[in-house]
């Protein structure tokens, strides 16, 4: 019966084209009469008058809507962005990338966005007050940054000046730090505190390299996810996402996941098994892995004999306490499954444990993180074709020496607000969520100015009221971003910074590929407005601040391009890099086992050199011989278990920009891909839980924390732990912004504060809730 | 004539929506709203949906990349009584928005869900917005330069792409092809010609299991998915 129909309608294709055509013939228009030779679309003089006159072309660059910074190519037509897709050239994502890539066009032409510098009139700061911003010109605000900055200088106090990183170009922060070597300021803080420093010191205790893990992925055959969001919100994205596709059918063996998750997340619907497990237990299970691994003999003997140390101590320890029958009780996990899971993982060679935010962000995640980082090395999956690797870094050309003068050499070794090296955080390189408390109590001295790059840590650290609170005593705060976000609410002036699309710079990703690569960054369009690049105004404040500042600033190519130009002298000549985009580094090699490992054995450590030499030093007389070994310690948990009855798990969909804003149609839109809703939040819990709280799908619900309350729809769920309540991050803007102001809840709001011990990591998963109806 | 077709590797794919999001900058298609949402009336011509089955801890969640099936025996082609969506020869069901009365029998008639109805403002009929990439007019060769409101959309295989390709000589499927197959970051969609049996796509067919969505409507779609 279809098939007269199908013909009629080709027979209509035929006529429509005809009529068609002989009507743009009419119209005299050449170029319409080629597209109606290619389309069945109609024609429109409009086409016809803009073809010629189109200037197009396609411009190398990278992304930098997260921290993996992919290699880009954009396609620009008469001065517009309008399409953004990835670069061949690169290695570290093949040529792909994720989709927040392509969002970069609406990051670039953000309705929201501002172009002058702006001075706030209102002198009352909060959350609900306008700031009543009132524009200003380039030169007035250099100028009263400058007097500002130069009073701190005169005063010997430039340690009063407080700079917040945020997402910014390598370039950029390559010149940040340099910035507050020079001026003299020790108090430069990142948002690395609320990423996952616990994987860092984790490593750190085992094979001494403080840094993210990376995986040979392309000869992977197993892969154990603790708390692992693969697909998600690892580091770098688009290189998991690329590779996965090669795990499963691109080589021979096709490779097994296993993702161990309270939560069932995108990465645990499209592994091979799902394991949810009781939250802050997954020490308790790397632990009994590691037993049923020994006490079956199942080890890398060859590794484990030659390239390790401290083994028998760490062989001891899983064998007495952690026998899968004990552990099944902690983690939830039935022990034939641990045992099974712990074979896979030993037969199946080459074989990686990985882990993630949920399973080490707790309060002694690092201990968790070098349980994990230990089963690699038990199955010698250490510096081998699929195993972990070492990443190598781009060698950019030395910035000449700092200029440092007397006053910058005399406060540079002044305590840090954030306490980094102390008793309380012995390990840690930066601990963001202490901020708030060091400026509220002015711990150990109180701040003067702060200037914010990028940064938005108001929202996105664990306990967001006193950062509100912190921000609004700041005497004098300049935040510099594209737009108004929630941090520069606060400021007091607000410089507009360029988006990614419009200046120069040069970034690589966090580790992931093993070999070296960096990618350029080149305006593809005329910055918008009045805005300038991070490191324009870095180059034009030191001018500004004369002396040391201004000489450390000297001979470094004196813009943001020559910047570029000179750091990447050493890599390929400048025209070809711009056209190419991307320098690769040499090839991997592995099995470096004579001087990988940075520990005093030289070898990979069960039981932690580094962290003994450190905490002896640190914590004298406190310490045990536990502390020198991965172990599992039952985690400490914000509010009290009868009133709190449930276990909040803030987790961050794939959606979320990292960049501070979610102003995005594109990205809100398709928010939450698991419930197929956006523009919003959802709170997610297990539908038996909420059988027993009376709660209905769909209902507005209270989330309570001993510290503050939240309210969304709820959704009940058969992939949430019955104990976890799962609410996603990245909403709940209330600064500006038509398509993310006032929509969902940020569950930050209701976190308390907590820390890993050793890396300063912000804990946030460790706070306890009760939900109840609106 | 060839015979285009799409497969869709569930093993491969990792859910991550990049299809979703090229297929919108590349064709210009409308974003929603908060309200467009609670009123199901935003506009995907490939949009990832999520199928759940089981009990905790026995859950399996489906994620499937769904763009417009493209069926041989088009249920859409059969209701339309204005003849302006229709089968090309290379297999390819378009729509005509000049043709197109937006009565939307062709939407109850997609067993895939497949189309969305443009219901936008009047004031945007003409879908311009700054916020977005500019309107198509200047990418040369375009069939959609802007929005007409009160017709039904869905996706075309980018048969711009397509038609531009074969005419420049390119290899379909190879060199050419379609915004979100080129934009699968796990290299999960294959498109070709499904008559050619040398084409990747024939291939996996042939040493893969497949399966169609609502086999039993014969509606002899197009898009075949590979377990995993």
């Amino acid at each position: 019966m279809l098939g007269p129909k199908e013909k009629k309608s080709n027979g209509l294709e035929v006529n429509r084209r005809t009529f068609l055509k002989l009507s743009a013939l009419a119209a005299g228009g050449a170029g319409a009469n080629q597209i109606i030779d290619s389309f069945d679309a109609p024609a429109l003089p409009l086409q016809n008058k803009t073809q010629n006159a189109s200037e197009e072309k396609w411009i190398a660059s990278s992304c930098l809507n997260c921290p993996a910074r992919c290699a880009i190519r954009v396609r620009v037509v008469n001065g517009r962005a309008i399409k953004i897709t990835g670069n061949p050239i690169s290695l570290v994502s093949e040529g792909k990338v994720c989709p927040r890539a392509h969002i970069g066009l609406q990051v670039l032409y953000d309705p929201g966005r501002i172009f002058s510098p702006l001075r706030r009139a209102n002198r009352e700061k909060g959350k609900e007050i306008d700031p009543q911003w009132v524009p200003i010109s380039w030169d007035e605000a250099l100028d009263e940054v400058t007097r500002r900055l130069k009073l701190l200088r005169e005063d010997h106090q430039p340690q009063k000046l407080l700079l917040f990183n945020g997402l910014n170009t390598v370039s950029s922060q390559d010149l940040t730090v340099r910035f507050a070597l020079a001026f003299g300021t020790p108090n430069l803080v990142s948002g690395d505190g609320l990423d996952t420093e616990a994987e860092k010191s984790g490593n750190w205790m085992t094979d001494g390299h403080y840094t993210h893990t990376a995986f040979d992925l392309d000869h992977t055959n197993y892969i154990l996810a603790f708390g692992s969001d693969i697909l998600e919100s690892c580091q770098p994205l688009s290189r998991f996402l690329r590779k996965w596709g090669r795990l499963r059918r691109e080589k021979p063996n096709r490779t097994k996941i296993v993702v161990i998750n309270p939560r069932y997340s995108v990465t645990a619907a499209k592994s091979d098994e799902w394991i949810p497990i009781n939250p802050g237990t997954d020490a308790a299970l790397a632990m009994a892995i590691a037993n049923v691994i020994v006490s079956e003999a199942l080890y890398d003997r060859t590794f484990v004999d030659n390239w390790t140390a401290g083994f028998r101590p760490y062989k001891e320890l899983a064998l007495r306490q952690y026998h899968p029958r004990v552990v099944s009780k902690i983690t939830g996990i039935p022990p034939e499954v641990i045992q099974r899971i712990a074979r896979e993982f030993a037969q199946t060679k080459p074989a990686v444990a990985m882990r993630g935010k949920e399973s080490i962000a707790w309060p002694d995640g690092t201990y968790t993180s070098s349980a994990i980082s230990c089963l690699n090395a038990l199955v010698g999956s250490i510096d081998i074709r699929g195993g972990v690797i070492y990443q190598e870094n781009p060698r950019y050309k030395e910035m000449p020496p700092l200029f440092e003068d007397d006053i910058a050499r005399r406060s540079k070794i002044q305590p840090s607000l954030d306490f980094r090296g102390t008793a309380k955080f012995p390990a840690a390189n930066g601990i963001t969520n202490q901020i708030p408390e060091s400026l509220l109590e002015e711990l150990p001295y109180p701040i003067e100015m702060a200037v914010g790059f990028n940064s938005n840590f108001n929202m996105s650290a664990p306990g967001t009221e006193r950062w509100d609170k912190a921000l609004k005593k700041l005497p004098y705060y300049v935040h510099i971003s594209p737009f108004i976000s929630e941090m520069a609410l606060y400021a007091d002036l607000l410089l507009p910074s360029t988006t990614f699309l419009e200046e120069w710079g040069y970034d690589h990703s966090p580790p992931g590929s093993g070999f070296a690569e960096v990618k350029i960054k080149q305006p593809v369009v005329r910055p918008r407005g009045d805005a300038r690049s991070l490191v324009g105004i870095l180059f034009q404040l030191s001018k500004r601040l004369q002396r040391g500042v201004e000489q450390s600033f000297a001979h470094l190519g004196d813009d943001s391009e020559g910047f570029v130009k000179f750091r990447t002298a050493t890599l390929m000549p400048w025209k070809e890099f711009l056209n190419k985009g991307v320098w690769i580094g040499k090839d991997y090699e592995y099995r470096k086992y004579g001087h990988i490992f940075h520990t005093p054995s030289k070898k990979f450590e069960f039981y932690s050199g580094n962290l003994k030499s450190l905490l002896t030093k640190a914590r004298k007389g406190t310490e045990r011989e536990l502390d020198y070994l991965p172990h599992y310690k039952e985690a400490r948990f914000l509010g009290e278990k009868e009133k709190y009855p449930l276990v909040l798990l803030p987790y961050q969909p794939l959606m979320v920009l990292e960049n501070g804003s979610q102003n995005y149609p594109w990205a809100q839109e398709i928010f939450l891909p698991m419930h197929g809703v956006g523009w919003g939040t959802l709170i997610e819990i297990n539908s038996e839980t909420a059988n027993a709280l009376k709660l209905k799908n769909g209902q507005r619900v209270w989330v309570e924390s001993s510290f503050q309350k939240i309210m969304a729809r709820v959704k009940c769920s058969e992939g949430v732990h019955p104990q976890v309540v799962a609410i996603p991050v990245g909403q709940g803007h209330y600064s500006y912004g038509k398509w993310q102001k006032g929509m969902g809840v940020n569950p930050n709001d209701i976190l308390g504060v907590d820390y890993d011990s050793i890396s300063g990591q912000a804990a946030f998963f460790n706070t306890r809730v009760k939900v109840y109806p609106a | 004539m060839p015979r285009w077709g799409m497969v869709i590797d569930l093993d491969k794919c990792v859910g991550c929506q990049a299809c979703t999001v090229a297929c919108k900058a590349e064709n210009n298609v409308p974003h929603g709203s908060p309200e467009e949402q609670g009123l199901r009336r935003e506009i995907y011509w490939n949009k990832v949906i999520a199928v759940t089955n089981g009990k905790y801890p026995r859950v399996n969640t489906q994620l499937i990349p769904m763009p417009c099936m493209h069926c041989d025996h088009a249920p859409c082609v059969t209701v339309c009584p204005a003849k302006a969506t229709y089968r090309r020869k290379d297999g390819i069901i378009v729509q005509d928005f000049r043709r197109c009365i937006g009565c939307k029998y062709c939407m109850v008639a997609c067993p895939y869900g497949a189309r969305s109805f443009n219901s936008k403002e009047q004031d945007e009929k003409e879908y311009y917005r700054h916020d977005l990439a500019p309107d198509r007019s200047v990418w040369g060769q375009w069939p959609f330069p802007s929005r007409t409101h009160g017709v039904v959309e869905k996706c075309t295989f980018c048969f711009h792409r397509i038609d531009r390709g074969m005419k420049e000589g390119k290899k379909i499927g190879k060199e050419v092809v379609p915004a979100c197959v080129e934009d699968c970051p796990s290299n999960a969609r294959i498109f070709g010609d499904l008559d050619d049996p040398d084409s990747e796509l024939s291939h996996l067919l042939s040493s893969r299991e497949w399966f169609r969505l609502r086999e039993e409507l014969d509606t002899k779609a197009k898009v075949y998915y590979l377990p995993k």
